[in-house]
């Protein structure tokens, strides 16, 4: 019997009003997270990956659809519930230095949620000088201030911090966008090391199609509110069946020098999240686009065991 | 110490004798030290660096924040902020005259005209309070005297140059009406008003998704072989270098630490930083180890360099002679050069 998965999100849905018009940032959205995987999100921005993942934290609240942790329907829970749940779910931020309050000491910063929690002075003490080293800094620099570190530190204090109440799921946005090319891998590898050491779960979102690869169980492709595609990293690299997941791929820079063909399946930029388009929303961009893809909306269908598309064309895409 | 420094200036140019200064050279940077004077006091951005761009060569500037990229490429439009920042030594002959000690009059008559600019954030280059076509015939009427009537033309084909899709509507239209990749086109357009011999590109599409990068480069590639310009093109992302640039130079600490053909410093990385960065960067293709063989370490403060090469702290090759020296940077192949004192050992690796 397969086990219930962490997270079991259906028609997630969240709608913005912004003057007068509505911007339909994740427009019924589902999928499941499986304990101890990595699912990746990825997508351009405007595609609303960033507020499904706050959705998920329980950080904003979805207008429609539901959200299962761990078995329990937590859409609607009230504030007691909840806290109990939001101890479980954590959220690493792109840029930790500018959520950081900076006259707060790091130890300050990783109590807090601790402190929040209601744990005892002492034991978040304790806490803090286990978690410090574990994110491969020095006991000592909690009693420093944020300022006095590089981006790739600041990102180990904000790793620290939403490790504090021992979460089963963290939410890493872009986690290592804002981090210089030499310092990226080493925070992936400190990601990915404590996803084993303490079976972690991450809903990893990115932009970045290299990173995305190397981390990710199985990756999710989001385009204007939708999931478009998601299957197995594996499947999805060798073998994208939706037009924009192969739009995406090819248009990453290769390291072998000269300029690469690349295969032309999308045209211009994302349309606004204010003006989706009607029928396939990708419609607009597609290069094989035909009449039937501006009428009908294509529903996520699956094209291979685990790998679902939303493409009316999928089985005849040109190879 | 004066050695070191000696030593450094002969051996760069050396490497750069390899390709003496004929008439293909667009641009010859020689010695090139900025410095900065900041609150916690004084520091040099970029060391005696030294470089050419031949005509119509696209050369890829490679390195992460501090490296001295960015402030190389203000110190040659000679825009480094007035109050903090000198270009304390060195020459940047562009076209036959050294650009440090003119008279900003004259540096007008070269900024904009000759040598244009794009920059990451293209909206803090254009002014939300007027209309794309205003700025572009504003432009085009200061710098080239056009009329009304010509100025409209003009700024009509450059739109059209740049394939911004309904040209006379866009005209129109504010800044902030535009999406991201279709601003960073109208910078394009506005840059290559006066057909510039030198396009100098500062991350410029870093802020922009991967499919619009993917278009931008495309269309500045298709501009430069139309128009026959060189390109400075600075960026931290390897893969753009390697799609778009004829010849590399790596960055580190203010210092160039390589220099190669593109496909060279693919193949054959000699300095220890481009090969650790290029193996820390996850494939595409094919399985990464699972632990990505990452660079230790950060970039030292520019207050606390360390002595010897500015490196040695991150590196596994690190010597007694790392740590007292400075590496010069030294020919190793045809148009190859690396500062690095295991250059066969690395390259072994």
């Amino acid at each position: 019997m397969e086990q219930t998965p962490l997270l079991r999100i259906r028609e997630l849905t969240r709608h913005f009003a912004v003057g007068g018009r509505v911007v339909k940032a994740v427009d019924g959205i589902s999928f499941d997270v499986r304990r101890g995987e990595t699912l990746a999100l990825v997508g351009e921005s405007g595609c609303g990956k960033t507020t499904t993942g706050r959705l998920l934290v329980r950080l904003a609240e979805p207008d429609g659809g539901s959200i299962a942790f761990d078995g329990t329907e937590i859409t609607a829970a009230k504030a007691d519930t909840l806290r109990a749940y939001r101890r479980r779910m954590q959220l690493i931020f792109q840029d930790p230095g500018s959520s950081f309050n900076p006259r707060m000491t790091v130890g300050a910063l990783v109590s807090e949620p601790m402190h929040l929690a209601g744990l005892k002075r002492a034991e978040q003490a304790a806490r803090v000088a286990e978690l410090l080293p574990l994110v491969g800094l020095s006991a000592d620099y909690a009693a420093r201030y944020p300022h006095e570190f590089s981006g790739g530190q600041r990102q180990r204090i904000g790793i620290a911090r939403a490790l504090a109440l021992r979460p089963d799921f963290i939410v890493c946005d872009e986690p290592v966008s804002a981090l210089d090319v030499s310092v990226q891998a080493q925070v992936v590898n400190l990601l990915t090391g404590l996803q084993h050491q303490f079976g972690l779960t991450y809903l990893f979102i990115s932009h970045d199609l290299r990173v995305v690869r190397h981390v990710a169980a199985r990756v999710a492709v989001m385009y204007l509110g939708r999931i478009v595609e998601l299957a197995s990293k594996q499947d999805l690299y060798r073998s994208p069946r939706h037009p924009y997941t192969r739009a995406l791929l090819s248009a990453v820079p290769s390291h072998r020098p000269g300029m690469t063909r690349r295969r032309m399946d999308a045209i211009g930029e994302i349309a606004s999240a204010d003006a989706v388009p009607s029928g396939c929303r990708f419609h607009t961009r597609c290069v094989h686009a035909q009449a039937r893809c501006r009428e009908e909306d294509p529903a996520l269908r699956e094209l291979a065991p685990g790998h679902v598309a939303a493409c009316h064309l999928a089985e005849s895409l040109p190879s | 110490m004066a050695e070191d420094i000696a030593t450094s200036h002969a051996s760069q140019e050396l490497a750069l004798a390899e390709a003496p200064m004929d008439a293909r050279t667009l641009l010859s940077v020689r010695d090139l030290t900025v410095e900065f004077q900041t609150g916690q006091g004084r520091f040099e951005a970029v060391h005696r660096i030294g470089f050419d761009v031949a005509k119509g060569q696209v050369l890829g500037v490679v390195g992460e924040s501090g490296s001295g990229k960015s402030v190389t490429a203000l110190a040659l439009m000679r825009l480094l902020p007035d109050h903090a920042a000198r270009i304390s030594g060195g020459r940047v002959v562009f076209d036959g005259s050294d650009i440090v000690p003119m008279r900003e009059a004259e540096m007008c008559r070269i900024r904009g005209r000759r040598i244009g600019m794009i920059f990451q954030d293209p909206t803090t280059s254009l002014n939300p309070i007027f209309t794309i076509g205003h700025q572009l015939r504003e432009g085009l009427r200061a710098h080239l005297g056009l009329g009304r009537t010509a100025a409209n033309r003009r700024a009509e084909e450059l739109l059209s140059l740049v394939r911004l899709p309904s040209v006379r509507a866009a005209l129109d239209k504010y800044p902030h009406e535009l999406s991201g990749g279709m601003r960073q086109r109208v910078m394009i357009a506005m840059a290559l008003a006066c057909e510039p011999q030198l396009l100098i590109a500062d991350e410029p599409t870093t802020a922009l998704d991967v499919t619009t990068q993917a278009q931008i480069l495309e269309l500045l590639r298709d501009l430069q072989q139309q128009m026959g310009m060189a390109i400075m093109l600075i960026t931290h992302d390897l893969g753009v270098v390697a799609e778009f640039a004829d010849a590399v130079q790596v960055m580190y600490a203010g210092r160039i630490v390589e220099r190669a053909p593109v496909s060279r410093l693919f193949a054959n990385p000699a300095h220890p930083y481009t090969q650790g960065l290029l193996h820390s960067m996850p494939a595409l293709d094919e399985e990464d180890p699972a632990v990505l063989p990452a660079i230790p370490g950060m970039v030292a403060s520019p207050f606390a360099m360390p002595d010897g090469c500015p490196f040695h702290p991150r590196c596994a090759l690190a010597s007694d002679v790392c740590r007292a020296a400075v590496p010069p940077l030294n020919p190793i192949a045809p148009a190859h050069s690396a500062a690095c004192w295991h250059v066969e050992a690395v390259m072994a690796a």
